[in-house]
């Protein structure tokens, strides 16, 4: 298991849009990945899911994979997030 | 063979076809408690229902971006290990644990006082409607695979039933509930799809396997009609078919009585494709436009952009003066993305203007799209449910504001837009004379003015005999507005069906009403009517059941007139 800390920098947040880019960006690991904004989890894979977690412009999220592509995908989702856009 | 005979066709016509019936659809879940050894079951029917409303939304999917979120939310694995963990730990039956978990989510979605949020919640709880389909072995969608001609039989047929139906086989509808006014009956007009609604109990007198004749000239339907009844049936069809093309070679000339009264015949419609029928039948212009649909058939309010895109295309299609009637929902219309309180009697409730008055951001939007749209023709405002001139002045306040914001912002508009009202409450009734000298124009709503002077319910099939429009309390109520309007120059039209109504045009004619508005489909046989008129006649006409005090000597005089 891996993991590592991003702040959201775009304007949406987890959002709308982004929330959905998002979603369809981490179906392409093997590993299961969870953010977690706070104490609160959401399973990276599932749009309800990351709606919930209500995550805003600013807020740190930490990134969590696990499986066999663990530290690719942690790096590169952590990037997707820190260059999100809107 | 065997006929049933009903009291009036909503919608003309004749046409044959199987019957259809519509199952109605229980979507409440079935809840219990499993054994241990059932759980692999319920999970394998929830994932096979999954499985199935996937495929289904896929080949919807590609052509609507609503459905190709929906497919989002059936993938969801969120939605997926929540239920199945439901029915693991807590040994609920899936239909418990998928309502559950829909109960849940969508309260927490609601609960966040968000817009997108609210969507999602819809798309979430229509997605949920589609997994229940499967898990009760219900077709989601029951207009799916009509390969014939048929008539569709229900109990009754609302928006999102009709929004279904592929019109391909569909030539007719049958229904047990609803009026005249229903939504069912309005749309099979506009569409053309002859109807009958109000057949009570019909359902039990037929089978999917039978033949139906749905004669709705003669208000008849023929159940397994013999072939020498079908033939003559084909020849009525083509002998109606003939006698419309006839009427509608006439589309070009003025509504003109034959001593020289010219009035004006406008179309009622719902939609853009509602505008280009009106074109086609030869409205001289629009005299309701009823913008819910904008609303109704959207996830969300629609923005201005969206507004001002369909208004300018409607207008810039009819050509004509164009009158756009405000938000008109809250009583029967509700919307999927915005949540109306339960209340006691919802037609004296939170609706029409009462709603844009309070919602004034969500009015603003509306305003300003058709204020801009306005800079492209004719287009007239047109407020619903009036009942005092304050309100009125209330709502041309906030249009006075759109109009400041518009012309510093440079965007062109018709700064002296005419704004008129719908009469449609007894208040508006009694207080005619003091709106005259505010609006620019009338419009007489008689559906709803009908139901509120009468106190009777529209809907209501048990008292549907007492929903009168020659009842002698509308009748004056009319002839008083007409004559209101006129003492202050206004010009007065009639927006309700009654304005279509045979024996009720000579009489209206001779109130003096300036324009009539209607189904683009009986626009036509308006115009044959009244071109076949003496205004003076009528006039006279007119006096005297405005003198008669029941509605059985008012359709004598109507029934003999002309004879």
């Amino acid at each position: 298991m891996v993991s590592k800390k991003v702040t959201l920098t775009n304007k949406t947040g987890l959002h709308a849009r982004p929330a959905s880019n998002l979603v369809a960006f981490v179906k392409k690991y093997k590993s299961t990945v969870f953010i977690m904004n706070g104490e609160k989890k959401a399973n990276a894979a599932s749009i309800i899911n990351v709606l919930t977690l209500g995550a805003k412009q600013g807020t740190e999220l930490e990134v969590i994979a696990d499986g066999e592509d663990e530290a690719v995908a942690v790096e590169e989702i952590v990037k997707f997030i820190s260059e999100l856009e809107e | 063979m065997k006929t049933v005979s009903v009291a009036k066709a909503a919608s003309k016509g004749i046409v044959m076809g199987k019957a259809f019936i519509v199952v109605p659809q229980n979507l409440e879940a079935d809840k219990r408690i499993i054994r241990e050894s059932e759980k692999e079951v319920e999970i394998k029917k929830f994932e096979k229902a999954i499985k199935d409303a996937v495929a289904d939304l896929k080949i919807l999917a590609k052509d609507s971006d609503i459905f190709a979120a929906h497919m989002d939310v059936a993938e969801d694995p969120d939605l997926h290990d929540s239920v199945v963990q439901r029915i693991t730990d807590e040994l609920k039956n899936a239909q418990l644990a998928l309502q559950e978990y829909v109960d849940t989510t969508v309260t927490l979605f609601e609960s966040l006082d968000d817009e997108y949020l609210r969507e999602r919640s819809a798309d979430i709880k229509d997605v949920s409607k589609r997994i229940m389909c499967g898990l009760k072995g219900i077709k989601s969608n029951p207009f799916e695979n009509i390969d014939q001609e048929v008539i569709v039989v229900a109990e009754d047929l609302a928006p999102s039933d009709t929004a279904n139906m592929d019109f391909k086989y569909i030539r007719g509808f049958i229904t047990e509930g609803g009026g005249v006014t229903s939504h069912v009956a309005i749309m099979a007009r506009s569409m053309e799809i002859p109807a009958i609604v109000g057949v009570a109990h019909f359902r039990e007198e037929i089978t999917n396997d039978d033949y139906l004749i749905l004669d709705a000239l003669g208000a008849k339907i023929i159940i397994n009609p013999d072939e020498a009844t079908k033939q003559e049936y084909i020849k009525k069809a083509q002998e109606y078919k003939e006698m419309k093309e006839k009427l509608e070679s006439m589309n070009d000339l003025p509504a003109t009585s034959k001593d020289g009264r010219t009035v004006e015949l406008f179309a009622n419609v719902g939609s853009i494709a509602d505008v280009e029928n009106a074109v086609a039948r030869g409205a001289e212009g629009i005299g309701l436009f009823r913008s819910e649909f904008l609303y109704m058939e959207n996830t969300k309010f629609p923005t201005e952009q969206e507004q001002f895109a369909a208004y300018k295309t409607a207008i810039e299609t009819m050509k004509k003066p164009m009158i756009i009637r405000t938000l008109d929902i809250g009583g029967d219309k509700e919307l999927s993305y915005y949540k109306f309180d339960q209340e006691e009697n919802p037609f004296l409730g939170w609706r029409a203007i009462r709603i844009s008055l309070d919602l004034k951001d969500v009015f603003k939007t509306q305003l300003r799209a058709i204020l801009r749209a306005s800079a492209f023709g004719d287009i007239r405002i047109m407020y619903p449910m009036i009942i005092s001139v304050e309100e009125f002045k209330a709502a041309n306040e906030v249009l006075e504001e759109c109009k400041q914001e518009l012309k510093q912002d440079s965007i062109p508009f018709n700064a002296s837009i005419q704004t008129g009202i719908m009469i449609e409450t007894p208040a508006a009734v009694l207080c005619a004379d003091d709106l005259a000298k505010e609006v620019d124009f009338f419009s007489i709503g008689t559906n709803d003015l009908t139901q509120y002077l009468l106190a009777v319910d529209r809907g209501n099939q048990k008292i549907s005999k007492m929903y009168n429009s020659f009842h002698p309390a509308v009748l004056r109520a009319i002839n008083k507005v007409i004559e209101a309007g006129h003492k202050h120059g206004k010009m007065v039209g009639m927006c309700g069906e009654f304005a279509s109504d045979e024996k009720a045009i000579p009489m209206l004619l001779g109130m003096g009403l300036d324009e009539f508005s209607m189904t683009a489909t009986e626009v036509a046989s308006a115009r044959y009517n009244i071109r076949n008129l003496n205004y003076k006649e009528c006039q006279k006409l007119a006096n005297e059941v405005c003198i008669k005090g029941t509605i059985a000597e008012v359709m004598e005089l109507l029934n003999s007139f002309g004879k």
